[in-house]
């Protein structure tokens, strides 16, 4: 399949990227490794791709003492082969090496898999489960959303249409905070059926529970310590937080719910 | 216009934007190692190397590789470690009809070169981005864990856009420096003086000639004269033993112009001679590197043999076809002409055999005598 006629614009950096995206038929693209099978099936058909991967603020790691942000055209495989420092203590390599295929990982971006918000994305799932923000640029400026007010449902952001993902900011994690996520994938390196990703952060008194991979924004379980403790049934506060799911959907994403658990009390890494 | 360079050669792209990097390689490049399948970033099949890392070809688009290294299949020829993956695919079955083998070598060469450790799981997780429409993967496992059992193998360079660590340096214009190309031969000094021929195909031949061996030599000591007996040959100039020519030929519905330059070299004394060329087929995208050294020997005053022996490799698609056994057959074909010409010329007459070798029916009287089913002296039924 043949993409329908585009205009490629290679911004240099952020703020001109921006420029470019004046008007309603131009579309950001860091590594097109999900825009890329959309434009071949023509179900994507913009006039204008402002290509960001050569923004050096895209390409950059920024340490603060509280977070680390992560430039949004770092790649997955970056992550994957350590090659960029860890806000956590360890977990982005993992959840980096099991997304889709080492050919679309040393292509795909941690902003653009963010930005295109599939449901299933890791990176939609994890960042989310670990308290990440977007730091945004657009014509009137910067501005930084957190995660789950970021993405807005299957493929919908807060993003505007002449606005960039220029960074991820992601909280340090001690080796005090646990983690887990775990997914069900019928084939290695395919969407995820279901995903669940918890978190217990004692020293910053941070605790989630998320549901993911249920074709809309992920689904933080109310009370997270309960889960965690042990005090409160997965399945049941699933069923009861997920009443849109199909029977066989829930059913899945009750156990994704109860392994990312189980995980997270064993310690071995889901 | 995008500059990037392609098997360390620069290139440019002036095309549409939508063109996606494999088009580009094989429809204006000519470079068709890199298959494609399914066109939308599944299949895996036209995975090749980007900036020292596998990637999808049919959703990177050529008009954003600026500055990019990407390497085909075809720049791997020589490469050790995919010559021995190559041949373990070979001994353990690792392809059928061949369509995902260009992808599965290339994630193959990633595995043995990134995963030097990696167990049966892990070579199957690596792979699950490539499909086997034969789903032969049994035989693609075990020639990866056989090439994997004699390593640790060398990781290639590392990439080429290292992110940057430390504080964004905002307004910086980020795009890398074209990576150089592999320098030419620099013109005038080297021209003519072919690469080491290795991997060639050898033949050997003699041929009987009914004339003074002097009279032959006469022919023979003067690449013109060769040329104009050789059909399909056109020597432009000679110069200081080199001479810039061409050759043409028809192989089936193929045909082949090769261009290039010979080092000519002649022992008088002993009759012998050396000429040594390589050229290129645009048409085709097919290069040949050759080398053919010839004695002669009087037989008697009034007879002579010539013996030569022919060294040569067919790279590029011609090359698919350019089986040996075939190529025997189309030499042969040419000796004989080229004999015929040759005590023509020798005699002072015009060339018995002018045209360029009719080679299609040599073709399939070469593909029936290697394909199985033969039947000696037998009707085809």
């Amino acid at each position: 399949m043949k993409a329908a006629r585009f205009d490629l614009h290679l911004a240099a950096d952020a703020a001109e990227a921006v420029r470019h995206l004046q008007g309603d038929d131009a579309k950001p693209v860091a590594g097109s490794q999900s825009l890329g099978p959309m434009l071949n099936l023509r179900l994507a058909r913009p006039g204008l791709l402002v290509d960001v991967t050569r923004c050096a603020e895209l390409r950059a790691v920024t340490e603060e003492a509280e977070d680390v942000l992560y430039g949004a055209a770092l790649t997955h495989a970056e992550f994957e082969d350590g090659a960029l420092p860890d806000a956590t203590p360890g977990w982005l390599a993992p959840i980096a090496r099991r997304i889709a295929y080492r050919a679309v990982r040393n292509r795909g971006t941690i902003g653009g898999s963010i930005a295109h918000a599939d449901p299933a994305a890791d990176w939609v799932a994890t960042m989310t489960g670990l308290g990440a923000s977007v730091r945004i640029l657009g014509p009137e400026g910067a501005r930084e959303l957190p995660m789950a007010e970021f993405v807005t449902g299957a493929l919908s952001t807060a993003l505007g249409p002449d606005e960039i993902v220029t960074a991820i900011r992601l909280p340090r994690r001690g080796p005090e905070a646990r983690w887990s996520y775990w997914k069900f994938c019928r084939k290695v390196g395919e969407f995820a059926k279901a995903s669940a990703c918890v978190l217990a952060d004692p020293a910053r008194d941070e605790y989630r529970v998320l549901a993911a991979a249920i074709e809309r924004a992920p689904v933080a379980l109310p009370d997270p310590r309960a889960l965690i403790e042990g005090r409160a049934d997965p399945r049941e506060a699933v069923e009861a937080a997920l009443p849109f799911l199909s029977p066989e959907r829930r059913a899945l994403q009750a156990t994704a719910t109860s392994r990312a658990l189980a995980a997270l009390e064993t310690g071995v890494p889901a | 216009m995008t500059a990037f360079t392609v098997n360390g050669q620069e290139v440019r792209f002036e095309g549409e934007p939508r063109t996606h990097l494999a088009d580009f390689l094989r429809e204006d490049m000519g470079l068709t190692a890199t298959h494609l399948g399914c066109e939308h970033g599944v299949c895996g099949a036209c995975t090749l190397v980007k900036d020292g890392r596998p990637v999808r070809s049919c959703i990177t688009y050529a008009a954003a590789c600026e500055g990019a290294e990407i390497r085909t299949l075809e720049d791997f020829r020589d490469d050790p470690l995919m010559a021995r993956i190559r041949a373990a695919f070979k001994e353990h079955h690792g392809l059928q009809c061949g369509f995902c083998t260009p992808g599965m070598l290339a994630t193959a060469y990633d595995i043995a070169t990134r995963l030097p450790d990696a167990d049966e799981a892990r070579i199957r997780e690596e792979l699950s981005g490539n499909l086997c429409r034969c789903t032969g993967y049994m035989g693609i496992v075990a020639a990866i864990r056989a090439v994997l059992a004699e390593g640790p193998h060398a990781r290639p360079e590392t990439p080429a856009r290292a992110p940057q660590i430390g504080r964004a340096s905002f307004g910086r214009p980020a795009s890398p420096a074209p990576a150089a190309a592999a320098p030419g031969p620099a013109p005038g000094s080297t021209r003519g003086l072919p690469r080491p021929l290795t991997g060639a195909t050898v033949l050997a031949r003699e041929i009987a000639l009914p004339l003074p061996a002097a009279e032959v030599w006469a022919v023979l000591g003067d690449i013109r004269k060769v040329a104009a007996c050789l059909p399909g040959a056109a020597v432009e100039r000679v110069e200081d033993g080199i001479a810039d020519g061409s050759f043409t030929t028809r192989i089936g519905p193929m045909k082949a112009a090769f261009r290039g330059t010979a080092h000519v070299s002649y022992d008088t004394e002993a009759m012998t001679g050396r000429v040594a060329g390589q050229g290129g087929d645009a048409g085709s995208r097919s290069s040949a590197q050759g080398e053919i050294g010839f004695a002669l020997a009087g037989d008697g005053p009034e007879a002579c043999r010539l013996s030569c022996e022919i060294g040569y490799r067919l790279t590029g698609p011609l090359a698919q076809l350019g089986r040996p056994a075939i190529v025997a057959g189309i030499v042969d074909r040419m000796l004989e002409d080229f004999t015929a010409n040759i005590a023509a010329a020798a005699r002072g007459d015009a060339p018995a055999v002018a045209a360029p070798p009719g080679i299609a029916g040599l073709i399939l009287a070469a593909l029936r005598n290697i394909l199985p089913g033969k039947r000696d002296g037998g009707e085809a039924s």
